[in-house]
């Protein structure tokens, strides 16, 4: 499993089973749980055992709301989105199961289990859009982690996609940058040639983000992804687009963890084999209670 | 690896490995440094019932450098399994090794240095090869999220 999914696997299986049921058999159901960059949602039936309550509490929802986040999940969501999201979250969908009784729910699953997605998706669409009019727009920023953030920038001719990342340990800061190197390289090879380019500075904020004052701790680093009009050409490829680079940053740093921990397992191994090695320079020692015989015949342990 | 059997000569009753102790000068012998150049280099401190082998291996770079500070950590973490690996190593170098007379009275002293000799090749040859698969991951990683944009 190399790749990451965007959508929420809980998620879907949790309301494809859900809307196979028939609605006189629906039952209440509170379920909380997380997702990436700290996005917790609660699926619940307050109501009653028919409503489906299902909020999504992201912390920078409020950044992405300016950036026409709201207009995003109600073109997606329609009537589900509800303008005034349950206390503690930033997000809510109402969806009424008799009003979906007899319809295909399965285009409604995968939607549901998107709604991450579609929420980050907003200052993305906003950047494509400018630039497909030939506009340049602000920079966009998303401060979706702690001390970590997406910003995007539309320019007539491209759009700009810079992550700041924290690297929490110094072995972490030589594997991302050993995995960030070969991804800036990577685009020598033929097949990959019409990948987005990726550019990768370890401490300096790049010349875009000049203006913003942005940390540069040692542990900090800086991708930048340069997205040509033919990576999101609308339709399929845009939303593919947006989805992946969406999941860049998580899928670095898991493929930089399980690097370690496979280092770990190596080592572990090779550790064993020195001990074997070092016992082969152990004389065997006399088994215990091994039989003797007397000359008589007499047998007894010793 | 002459090592013989020497009590304390300054605490009654007491036996220490006198490399480490480092009390009677008269029990020490000279220590020995082969190196191949200054970033690889072994110390040898022998004395009359211990002998002390310190190594620094060879890191060329920040990957190399923190492969061999994790391996050598896993490795020094499980001294007690290895009787004769020393818990830290001599300040300079990356591991190191105290034999005493015990431990050639248990076990065959020629059988003990061929260890030592393939422990050195041994670790070189593993984390070049830890250098090598990262490397190829991280190609495979940046290609395979790269294509998807194909």
């Amino acid at each position: 499993m190399i790749l990451l999914e965007e959508r929420n696997r809980i998620l879907e299986e949790t309301f494809r089973e859900r809307f196979s049921r028939p609605v006189e058999e629906a039952e209440r159901i509170f379920l909380t749980l997380h997702d990436f960059d700290g996005v917790s949602y609660l699926v619940e039936t307050k109501e009653s055992k028919s409503i489906v309550l299902f909020s999504m509490s992201m912390k920078c929802y409020p950044e992405l709301r300016q950036y026409g986040a709201d207009n995003v999940l109600f073109r997606e969501y329609g009537s589900l989105f509800q303008a005034a999201p349950e206390p503690g979250f930033e997000v809510t969908l109402r969806i009424d199961e008799a009003a979906l009784a007899g319809q295909n729910t399965e285009e409604l699953v995968k939607k549901l289990a998107l709604l991450k997605r579609n929420a980050l998706a907003a200052p993305f669409e906003a950047a494509f859009y400018a630039q497909s009019q030939g506009q340049q727009t602000n920079i966009m920023t998303v401060n979706y982690r702690d001390q970590e953030a997406i910003y995007i920038m539309g320019f007539p001719d491209r759009v700009t996609v810079i992550f700041s990342t924290v690297f929490k340990e110094e072995a972490d800061q030589i594997f991302g940058r050993v995995f960030l190197q070969e991804f800036v390289d990577a685009r020598r090879q033929p097949a990959i040639q019409n990948a987005p380019q990726v550019l990768y500075s370890a401490r300096e904020p790049p010349l875009e983000l000049r203006g913003l004052r942005l940390s540069d701790a040692e542990n900090i680093g800086y991708v930048t992804f340069v997205l040509f009009p033919r990576h999101f050409t609308p339709g399929p490829i845009r939303e593919e687009t947006i989805s992946r680079i969406q999941l860049f940053r998580d899928y670095l740093h898991y493929h930089i963890k399980a690097s370690k921990a496979y280092m770990h397992s190596r080592m572990r191994a090779r550790v064993e084999s020195f001990l074997k090695v070092l016992n082969r320079a152990k004389p065997e020692k006399p088994e215990d209670q091994k039989e003797k015989k007397t000359m008589a015949g007499k047998t007894f342990k010793r | 690896m002459c090592l013989e059997n020497f009590s304390s000569q300054v605490v009654e009753r007491h036996n220490k490995p006198e490399i480490e102790a480092q009390t009677t000068k008269e029990a020490l012998l000279t220590p020995v440094q082969i190196s191949r150049n200054e970033n690889e280099k072994v110390l040898v401190e022998p004395s009359i019932n211990s002998i002390r082998i310190s190594i620094k291996i060879k890191q060329a770079d920040d990957l190399e450098r923190i492969l061999c500070a994790t391996f050598t950590r896993f490795l020094m973490m499980r001294a007690e399994n290895f009787v004769v690996l020393r818990r830290k190593a001599i300040k300079g170098y990356d591991i190191s090794f105290l034999i005493t007379n015990f431990h050639t009275e248990q076990m065959y002293k020629h059988k003990l240095v061929d260890f030592i000799i393939q422990f050195m090749e041994e670790v070189d040859k593993e984390i070049s090869e830890m250098k090598l698969s990262i490397n190829a991951r991280a190609r495979i990683v940046a290609e395979s999220y790269l294509q998807q944009f194909s």
